[in-house]
């Protein structure tokens, strides 16, 4: 593989095939890219009280993500400093402390090392191991947007408001629809033999996808919009660390748009609240709403209003997902469904059914997606396919100017465009390339993080 | 629990009539005869399952599932595979069910039967990723409407937090 040409064709939208399968590129991702990208782990309601944890992985790495006991958010690797052990091997629970099973080192949940066995007999105590000090290695970074923990590897990362950028306007349509913010429940988590970039690109901006893929969703009168006619009217927007797509909506105004797509009254009044004039406009004037959206590199949401029951109830959802890297043919796909905490119970209850009817382990939007992905990866791998660039230019004449120009009167940050096109795609592949291009080391350009030899 | 009813008995025979035709419908993709074996309140659930410490006892998740249906949810999801655009299962997956270690009890309601089972999904698909395999325990409630026994309740523990097949297109 040679990087340089893989980049230059990435950049202008003909993707080589072999980004999808190829080994070598993957492991230039997971050192260039997962190493310093802010990587999402888990909701802040997935620990709401001291001592709750879930145990997420960034690619090959185990983080315990808890709330210690004065109720600050920790990453923490999970890997004991003694023999190397996986100290928490349960995925969620509460606790003060967690001990390793080996030979029962154990730390309190702020990651400090609190108890070593014999600790005066076998080591000489403080002067042969000082535990002052000393602990759980912590993520290096860990910080948190809209409810949203995410944590990086480097330490010298940009911080994450700016990593996310204009992109957590956005954020606020999925996941701050109220002064409560939004409870999750979950993930689902499946494997799929799919290179995660393909999700997260379709996610990003693929609307073109929606009419022929989800043709039976729409033929089975569960959701309507995704017709090819009413999917093109909606606009692609990309703001800083990622893009997504939107349904155009009628001409109801802000109160009537939200309704229209199934939300109550009083789950209106807590958006029209909490909701910046821009937002807004963006529901009410510009009269988008928006539906799948990916931030860089494999964090990617989606809003849909299905038909919920047989007397007609038309109910939205929001599912977070994270398209979790194994190998660079196998993805685990951890899929939630996130609901505003403030919202009757009702509400969440259908909200719940929609999310289940059309996205995770089981909804009938995703079935169909994983084939196509699974189909894409596996096409990816031989040798034809190395002589193949993928067409990603749609939205581009030959020329390099745009079909279309960008919407002129869009009330929301980021660059947007109405109908179909590869926009989006090609963004979030640019950025893809910028960690690419930027080589080893940390955002900052200093050198690789060294060993952080805590015991010595 | 009480005692099972006994394996020799003209009740268990019929709990096995009922399990084996309904692993033949769904082998066979017949999705319709089997929509005719469920009772119009039926409830459908397979929760996430997590790996917890020291016991299983919450290691299903109360608000969360893969499949938490209803009998519209059920057969809009029959009605996906009647289109010509459902391509997680078209081509279709060969699948079969093994449904074993059957019991069963009379229920505490008149006419309802509660049975336990295990089944085993063997899933392939296509010729070039290997077969999946679903592994769950299944909790059922069976209940007699019409002098037919129809499924009202089912309850699939999965036996794996992480699924290995690429998505539940298929029932257990």
């Amino acid at each position: 593989m040679n990087l340089d040409e893989v980049i230059a064709d990435v950049r202008r939208g003909m993707i080589p095939a072999t980004v999808y399968s190829d080994p070598e590129l993957f492991e230039l991702e997971k050192r260039r890219l997962f190493a310093r990208a802010w990587m999402f782990l888990a909701h802040e309601s997935e620990i709401p009280d001291p001592g709750d944890y879930v145990v997420r992985r960034i690619v090959d790495d185990s983080f315990i993500v808890c709330r210690d006991e004065a109720g600050e958010i920790r990453g923490l690797f999970n890997m004991c400093l003694h023999r190397g052990m996986q100290v928490c091997r349960s995925e969620l629970g509460n606790t003060s402390h967690f001990r390793c099973p080996y030979h029962a080192w154990t730390y309190k949940n702020t990651g400090e090392l609190t108890g070593v066995p014999f600790h005066g007999e076998a080591y000489g105590g403080e002067a042969g191991l000082a535990r002052e000090g000393v602990g759980l290695l912590p993520a290096p970074r860990v910080d948190v947007c809209e409810g949203l923990i995410f944590a990086s590897l480097d330490e010298h990362a940009p911080d994450l408001e700016d990593y996310l950028g204009d992109f957590r306007f956005f954020l606020r349509v999925y996941l701050g629809q109220s002064e409560a913010g939004a409870e999750v429940r979950g993930p689902q988590r499946f494997v799929i033999n799919s290179n995660w970039k393909i999700g997260a690109e379709n996610f990003s901006g693929d609307s073109y996808h929606t009419p022929h893929t989800h043709a039976s969703v729409v033929d089975i009168d569960l959701f309507r919009a995704p017709k090819a006619n009413k999917r093109k009217e909606g606009a692609l927007y990309f703001a800083d660390g990622g893009g997504g797509t939107t349904y155009k909506l009628p001409d109801e105004g802000f109160r009537g748009n939200l309704a229209h797509v199934g939300y109550p009254d009083e789950m209106i009044d807590a958006m029209e609240r909490v909701w910046s004039a821009e937002h807004r406009a963006l529901v009410g004037d510009a009269r988008f709403m928006c539906s799948a959206a990916t931030a860089l590199p494999n964090l990617s949401f989606v809003h849909n209003w299905p038909q919920v029951n047989a007397d007609g109830l038309v109910v939205p959802f929001v599912s977070i997902r994270l398209w979790q890297p194994i190998s660079a043919t196998e993805t685990e796909v951890y899929s939630w469904f996130a609901v505003d905490r403030g919202a009757p119970d009702w509400f969440k209850d259908a909200s719940y059914k929609a999310y289940l009817m059309c996205f995770g382990s089981s909804g009938m939007f995703e079935q169909d997606d994983v084939e196509n992905w699974t189909s894409i990866t596996a096409m990816s791998q031989g040798q034809m396919a190395e002589r193949l660039n993928l067409h990603s230019r749609m939205g581009l004449t030959r020329d390099g100017e745009t079909v279309v120009p960008p919407l002129s009167n869009w009330p929301a940050p980021g660059r947007a465009f109405v109908g179909f096109g590869e926009y989006n795609q090609r963004q979030l592949l640019n950025l893809w390339c910028d960690h690419l291009e930027a080589g080893e080391g940390t955002a900052n350009g200093a050198a690789p993080p060294a060993r952080a030899a805590t015991l010595d | 629990m009480p005692t099972p009813l006994s394996y020799t008995g003209d009740t268990y025979g019929e709990i096995l009539d009922f399990v084996y035709s309904e692993a033949a419908a769904l082998d066979e993709r017949r999705h319709h005869d089997w929509l005719a074996m469920l009772t119009d309140d039926v409830v459908y659930r397979m929760p996430v399952r997590v790996t917890t410490a020291h016991s299983l006892d919450d290691s299903l998740l109360v608000d969360m599932a893969h499949f938490d249906e209803d009998r519209y949810s059920l057969v809009k999801r029959v009605e996906r595979f009647d289109t010509e655009h459902a391509w997680a299962e078209d081509p279709p997956s060969r699948t079969r069910r093994f449904v074993t270690n059957v019991r069963g009890w009379q229920g505490e309601t008149p006419g309802e039967l509660l049975v336990a089972a295990s089944v085993l999904l063997f899933r392939s698909r296509g010729d070039r990723h290997p077969p999946d395999l679903v592994s769950a325990g299944r909790s059922d409630v069976l209940r007699r409407v019409d002098g037919q026994l129809k499924l009202a309740q089912r309850e699939l523990a999965v036996d794996e937090s992480v699924l290995r097949t690429q998505n539940l297109a298929v029932f257990l």
